[in-house]
């Protein structure tokens, strides 16, 4: 069933394109940063900063800094928002649910078809950056400044091997595509409710919107711990570049993250196996 | 024409829907505040501006328009202006509209034209519904406000202004604001023409917003020469008011920028629609 799926989505072309996208994105970054400001040190997340030419292993986190405002939701949302309503869009989902499969099976296989995608669109986004970075700038040791605590006598910042750089990144990448989740489920609720996979994917870009705009209203900070995007939320990953390790309010984001995916994930399951499927 | 267009939109739930939620958040807004915090200073948009709320009713206006200006003013003007044509045509009404012995030009501008005063309305209502939550919540005091721009950590510039200074700079800044959103919906409005989907107009509009957010050089590297050209992106300038003296560098390029928009994007609209083959 996972590879039926799989092997027809493989066939379509939005993927692709998406995926490319998302490879391509941080190899423009490398290029116009590397040729116009490769000696500035840029922002990543709230606090850290790091010096662009000074290694290659900083492109990932520049590119995953600059990437987790919109780029890589619109990716998540594309392939979740996609996946049901892309069938009923195209007339083929009263065939594909005629065949004696379970309901609940051919959501379970479609889910985890557009899960993988969008591993796969945050994976590639750090692989492309690390590769560029380090074809650009070389694998030297990742400096990373804490701005934080950098005050005008002391410079705070954290030195890290390029080994150590790496194994942080890839517990970046699980953090980040962890914070993506409850779009990616909202988006697959969205799907099985309409027929058209235009709304499932806008209506998923809007879940971080409308909650990235009522976390920034003065007097509603006591609700900021439990909105499913925050940028406070999203930006913790940068922690993770700091000797020790911050991993301060990590357990709870990932908290908020399990609640909002699976309240979303039980509502698309409950709907999609009592929903009257015209199209 | 133009008044029974008004007439039909203002019957719609949609419509009483929107402008209800933008009043509702300056109320909710007064609550919330008044339950956490109004005692505090709070930190109003990204040009530093800190109030404190409880001294004064007017500062509620405030802090309501620096928190909707940037995605919920710009959602509605892109409903009213994505809904109004798209709306029709969504229903299957429009060309029975178009049958009537009025050329296409006239029924857009009428459109047109009810869409722009409900936008204006939603625009309006925030600080007006704002001032009253606020008057009643705060009572009428003098605004102090500290200008973090001009603050160091010795120092706290710690501005005055009073009841009506601030409202006159309040209507200013409400002027500004609902000029600098003719962008977002210039855009929804083609897309309005363009689409039979009024909810592909509507996220077209916001999708605007968006872009002008996502080229900015806070969040991407390497774009800062498309800063300025950006249609959402300097609709914060109005807090410089509540400096002194009142700052008003770039604002003139940003209303000339909307202009352009409105312009370009206008056209368009009118150029399509008046050849457009209406099927629904």
């Amino acid at each position: 069933m996972i590879g039926a799926e799989l092997a027809k989505q493989a066939r379509r072309l939005r993927g692709w394109v998406t995926l490319a996208a998302m490879a391509a994105i941080p190899a423009v970054l490398t290029l116009v940063v590397g040729t116009t400001r490769p000696a500035l040190a840029e922002r990543v997340g709230d606090w850290g900063s790091v010096v662009t030419d000074s290694s290659g292993l900083t492109l990932p986190l520049i590119s995953l800094s600059a990437m987790l405002l919109f780029m890589l939701p619109l990716a998540v949302a594309v392939f979740a928002g996609e996946c049901v309503a892309g069938e009923t869009a195209w007339g083929s989902l009263r065939y594909l649910l005629a065949r004696p499969v379970a309901r609940g099976r051919v959501l379970a296989a479609k889910a985890a078809v557009a899960a993988g995608y969008s591993l796969a669109a945050v994976l590639i986004v750090v692989l492309v950056a690390t590769l560029t970075g380090a074809l650009a700038f070389g694998v030297h040791p990742l400096t990373v400044l804490d701005l934080q605590h950098t005050t005008p006598f002391i410079v705070a910042s954290t030195k890290l091997s390029p080994l150590s750089a790496i194994a942080r990144l890839g517990l970046a990448s699980a953090f980040v595509s962890a914070g993506l989740s409850s779009t990616f489920a909202f988006g697959l609720l969205l799907s099985t409710l309409t027929a058209r996979p235009f709304s499932a994917v806008a209506g998923a870009v809007g879940l971080g919107l409308v909650s990235r705009a009522l976390d920034n209203v003065p007097g509603l900070h006591a609700l900021s711990p439990w909105l499913p995007v925050t940028d406070e939320a999203s930006n913790l990953w940068t922690g993770f570049f700091l000797n020790p390790m911050q991993t301060a309010g990590v357990g709870h984001a990932l908290l908020v993250q399990a609640l909002y995916t699976s309240a979303f994930a039980l509502a698309a399951v409950w709907w999609f196996t009592r929903a009257d499927v015209l199209g | 024409m133009i008044a029974a267009e008004l007439a039909k939109q203002w019957r719609r739930p949609r419509t009483l829907g929107t402008l209800g939620a933008l009043a509702g958040f300056s109320f909710a807004l007064t609550i919330a505040l008044a339950l956490s915090g109004a005692d505090q200073l709070q930190r109003v948009g990204d040009i530093p501006l800190l109030i404190v709320p409880e001294r004064a009713g007017s500062s509620i206006p405030v802090i309501a328009l620096a928190s909707t200006m940037k995605f919920f003013l710009p959602l509605a003007v892109a409903i009213f202006a994505g809904e109004s044509i798209a709306g029709d045509a969504a229903v299957g009404s429009l060309r029975y509209a178009l049958a009537r012995p009025l050329s296409r030009s006239r029924y857009l501008l009428a459109k047109l034209l009810v869409a722009l005063l409900l936008s204006l309305v939603a625009v309006l209502l925030v600080p007006l519904a704002g001032l009253a939550a606020g008057t009643l919540a705060f009572g009428s005091h003098p605004l102090s406000a500290i200008d973090g721009s001009a603050s160091t950590a010795l120092h706290s510039a710690i501005l005055t202004f009073s009841a009506t200074d601030t409202i006159a700079r309040m209507g200013v800044g409400t002027a500004y604001v609902a000029a600098g959103m003719l962008s977002i919906f210039s855009f929804a409005f083609l897309l309005s023409t363009l689409t039979a989907y009024p909810f592909a107009a509507v996220a077209g509009g916001v999708g605007l917003t968006l872009v002008s957010r996502v080229l900015n050089s806070d969040y991407l590297p390497g774009v800062a020469v498309l800063n300025k050209w950006m249609p959402n992106n300097d609709v914060d300038l109005w807090e410089h008011f509540f400096q002194r003296p009142a700052q008003t560098g770039g604002m003139a390029h940003f209303l000339l920028l909307q202009l352009i928009y409105a312009g370009v994007c206008l056209g368009a609209a009118w150029w399509w629609f008046a050849r457009r083959d209406i099927l629904v």
